[in-house]
């Protein structure tokens, strides 16, 4: 029988133990794998013989040292490679799971090592390098501030109904955002006293705000 | 079995917590932080349940430490049962914070509380319908009126379980916790934080920042952010489908009074002099009791009792601290904070931080830091504790400084017993009068030099409510055993200290070393300075000594006008008491508590040596 489809085989029995955490009936391995059930029936015969899978009482397919060993190998081979290819190559999921499925046969077990460590490091220095650069991008929260120019909160008046639209400045948005300051969401100016401190009515609740947490408010107004 | 009630704050915990537990309650608190866990025990047919009230917080993602701590408690496992408890009139606000909560997968029940507030407010919640959508029991209670409190604990033994519902995430933010499990096999809820940048595993860290950063780019939004909002819509659905508009009863908006400037800033005042008016009134009176009868019934009899002169001093010390503990703090403190609980009860407090919020900003910090100093008027150790509530260190340090320097109720014994008493009432208000200058000067010093951004106000408003005794007295009582389980130990201790060391006579020795200061620059007597020494252990003190050391409770025929007044003020200024600097070098370090008493010594002898020269 071909490697790769003793290694499909080893990786769907595999794969069903860790799911279901029993081992498969020839009738659930082969509608796991889409196969009629005396193919499968033949192919664990050769399977048996060679020592990867052994038959328990019952009829369940289990797998010996051997065979689970190559069997995790694969599935480690396979997510290894997915994640690649959707993850640092940028493919649609599905698709890289595909494309994983033919060259998890091929690839040595030294290149899936060095695949997943380039995996880390890829994330990893990306991200300490985009840091490097400059803090101000995570500074803000609505990206490219600039093309925030929509008026603030603060410069609405008593009564008036707006949409937020973005929030400037990391620090107090978090707080914002947990009592329901979210972009898209209507709020009305309740009051506002002459500094500019102003009481927002946000989902049902008022919220007291400094002036300068008012200003980094971008909102539309509504009419 | 333990188990934990969890909420909005203002969503009705503390009451029901009160109501499941009636008396008998412990705080506790949770190791590494200021934050106080209120724990009680209920026997539930014959099993020994503890319950305990989790801090009031609006999301499990954020770094305050009250947030950092529940957080924690959930991670962790700490309780058994969750009850989560939702506020009915701002159901979808407070769903928000459910939202997070599932994720942690606790096993729970979800109790919609203040039902018969929302039934005044036109609002009818299908309990049903909120517990299919939740995938969770649902139980409506109205712990005002204790309406279905009783039937907490059976449903929570009985049928808590782990909620269904689950927030449908943005799918790049579901593509990025699918392969952080799989590359890191971080769990949900984990990946979800380590997005947010909340994690303390470098590694995972590193690569939820780089997917984050992704993901900000294509989506112009924060993942932060992007959470939020999905989290907040599913919120929106679920209370849309289980909330249902009926009329709405019109009632009057005190609000249209409260937080207008006018007539709202003089109400403010108002009710701010009037309670510590008050406080002042009846904490003197109590004061006078206590202190009279503690004379009569145990202090006469231990000096009847004529023990070894060594035993006799150590005890009389010990009998002293306790009675200037209850006789003098204990009337004055305990009042102020009634009064405070019931201020804080009414929902008054959220206004008055809006309202101070313009005149706090002029002192480098913004409305919230009101709360600390209004306290400090009664006690500067709770005050300290109480400034966690400010959100960044620089805020916290200038309060710190400022607080130190509000005349509590222990420096208000001092001014009104030496200045009022024997120099003059006017002169009694031009000290607090220099104290309010000198903390102004110091807020605009250190609004210059200290280190750190300003975060500005953003509180919840609490709505107005009627107080309820029970509650007002229950908190009221949990404050003042900070009180007592903090600064009455170490003012027995110092004061057995004080007394040792007046036994072996080395305050003599003390005086001839400091009387060059005393004398020549204070202008004061040399014996001052003992009195000046034992007011850093306890404020009040300062003026009992001096009586003693003078010699006669007349201080006006031993000393001038302008040393009492000089000794009054250099004492208010002078360090903050024992108490106070434990309390700061908990909260804020022991660099921080060094520098406020260096600079409350420098600035109390300064002003000291100032009004001499002027003045004499």
């Amino acid at each position: 029988m071909q490697p790769s489809l003793r290694e499909d085989y080893l990786e769907a029995i595999q794969n069903f133990i860790e799911k279901y955490s029993h081992p498969p009936l020839t009738e659930e391995l082969a509608a796991a794998l889409g196969k009629p059930e005396p193919v499968v029936r033949s192919d664990l015969d050769s399977l048996i013989s060679g020592g990867d899978v052994s038959l328990m009482p019952k009829g369940f397919i289990s797998l010996t040292g051997q065979g689970q060993q190559t069997g995790k190998r694969v599935i480690k081979k396979h997510e290894t490679l997915q994640c690649f290819l959707s993850e640092i190559l940028g493919m649609d999921s599905s698709s890289a799971s595909d494309e994983a499925c033919t060259l998890e046969h091929a690839v040595s077990d030294e290149t899936i090592d060095r695949l997943g460590q380039l995996i880390v490091q890829q994330d990893g220095r990306g991200y300490r390098e985009r840091r490097r650069q400059g803090k101000k991008d995570k500074t803000a929260i609505c990206p490219g501030g600039a093309d925030c120019n929509y008026p603030s909160i603060s410069d609405c008046s008593e009564g008036e109904i707006v949409v937020i639209h973005c929030i400037q400045g990391q620090a107090c948005a978090k707080r914002l955002l947990d009592l329901g300051m979210v972009p898209g969401e209507r709020a009305s100016v309740k009051r506002k006293l002459s500094n500019g401190a102003l009481v927002v009515q946000v989902k049902g609740c008022d919220v007291a705000l400094s002036p300068e947490i008012a200003s980094a408010i971008g909102v539309e107004r509504c009419a | 079995m333990k188990i934990a009630l969890l909420g909005n704050p203002g969503a009705g915990k503390s009451l029901i917590f009160n109501q499941l537990t009636g008396l008998g309650i412990e705080v506790n608190r949770y190791p590494g932080s200021s934050v106080c866990l209120e724990c009680g025990n209920v026997c539930y047919k014959k099993e020994k349940i503890e319950i305990i009230d989790l801090p009031g917080i609006y999301s499990l993602d954020g770094s305050s430490e009250e947030e950092v701590l529940v957080r924690k408690f959930l991670e962790e496992a700490k309780a058994n049962i969750i009850v989560a408890v939702l506020d009915a009139t701002k159901l979808e606000r407070n769903l928000y914070l459910f939202t997070q909560v599932t994720e942690f997968s606790p096993r729970l029940i979800v109790v919609v509380n203040k039902i018969d507030e929302a039934q005044r407010q036109g609002l009818i919640i299908d309990s049903d319908q909120l517990s299919v959508l939740l995938g969770a029991p649902v139980l409506l209670t109205a712990a005002s009126e204790g309406r279905d409190i009783d039937r907490i604990l059976p449903l929570a033994l009985g049928s808590a379980k782990v909620a269904t519902v689950k927030v449908p995430y943005d799918h790049h933010i579901e593509a990025a916790l699918n392969s952080l499990e799989k590359t890191l096999g971080t769990p949900r809820y984990k990946g979800l934080l380590a997005l947010q940048g909340i994690t303390e595993d470098r590694m995972l860290l590193d690569s939820a920042g780089a997917i984050a950063h992704e993901i900000e780019l294509r989506h112009r939004m924060s993942v932060r952010q992007i959470i939020a909002t999905n989290r907040h819509n599913l919120a929106r659905k679920v209370a849309g489908a289980a909330v249902s508009h009926g009329d709405r009863k019109k009632t009057y908006d005190l609000d249209s009074l409260l937080t207008r400037a006018f007539p709202g800033v003089p109400i403010l005042i108002a009710i701010l002099f009037f309670l510590l008016l008050s406080v002042f009134v009846i904490g003197s009176w109590m004061e006078g009791i206590i202190v009279e009868s503690f004379t009569r019934l145990v202090i006469a009899p231990f000096s009847a009792l004529a023990l070894p002169p060594l035993w006799d001093r150590i005890g009389f010390s010990m009998l002293i601290a306790l009675q200037a503990g209850f006789g003098i703090a204990f009337p004055f403190i305990f009042t102020f904070y009634l009064g405070l609980s019931l201020l804080e009860d009414t929902g008054y407090m959220t206004r008055a931080a809006f309202l101070a919020d313009r005149a706090m900003h002029r002192l480098g910090l913004h409305g919230e830091a009101i709360i600390p100093m209004v306290i400090g008027f009664g006690c500067t150790v709770p005050a300290v504790m109480s400034l966690r509530i400010l959100k960044t260190r620089r805020e916290q340090t200038i309060a710190a400084f400022l607080i130190s320097m509000v005349p509590c109720s222990a420096r208000t014994v001092v001014i009104a017993g030496i200045v009022a008493a024997f120099v003059g009432i006017f002169w009694a208000f031009s000290i607090y009068l220099i104290v309010f200058v000198l903390i102004i000067f110091t807020a605009i010093i250190l609004t210059r030099i200290t280190p750190g951004e300003q975060f500005g106000m953003i509180v919840e408003m609490s709505e107005i409510r009627r107080p309820q005794a029970r509650l007002v007295i229950a908190k009221s009582w949990l404050r003042i055993q900070e009180f007592l389980f903090i600064a009455m130990p170490l003012l027995i201790i110092t004061s057995i200290a004080l007394g040792l060391f007046q036994y072996f006579g080395l305050t003599d020795l003390f005086q001839q070393m400091v009387s060059p200061i005393t004398i020549t620059l204070l202008g004061l007597p040399a014996y001052a300075s003992t009195a000046l020494v034992f007011g850093v252990f306890r404020k009040e003190l300062a003026f009992e000594t001096l009586a003693v050391l003078a010699g006669t409770a007349d201080l006006g025929s031993v000393m001038t006008s302008v040393q009492l007044y000089t000794f009054a003020i250099v004492s208010v200024l002078f360090v903050p008491c024992t108490s106070t600097i434990a309390v700061l070098y908990r909260q804020l370090g022991a660099r921080i508590t060094a520098l406020i008493s260096l600079y409350t010594v420098f600035l109390g002898l300064l002003i000291g040596v100032v009004i001499n020269l002027i003045m004499k």
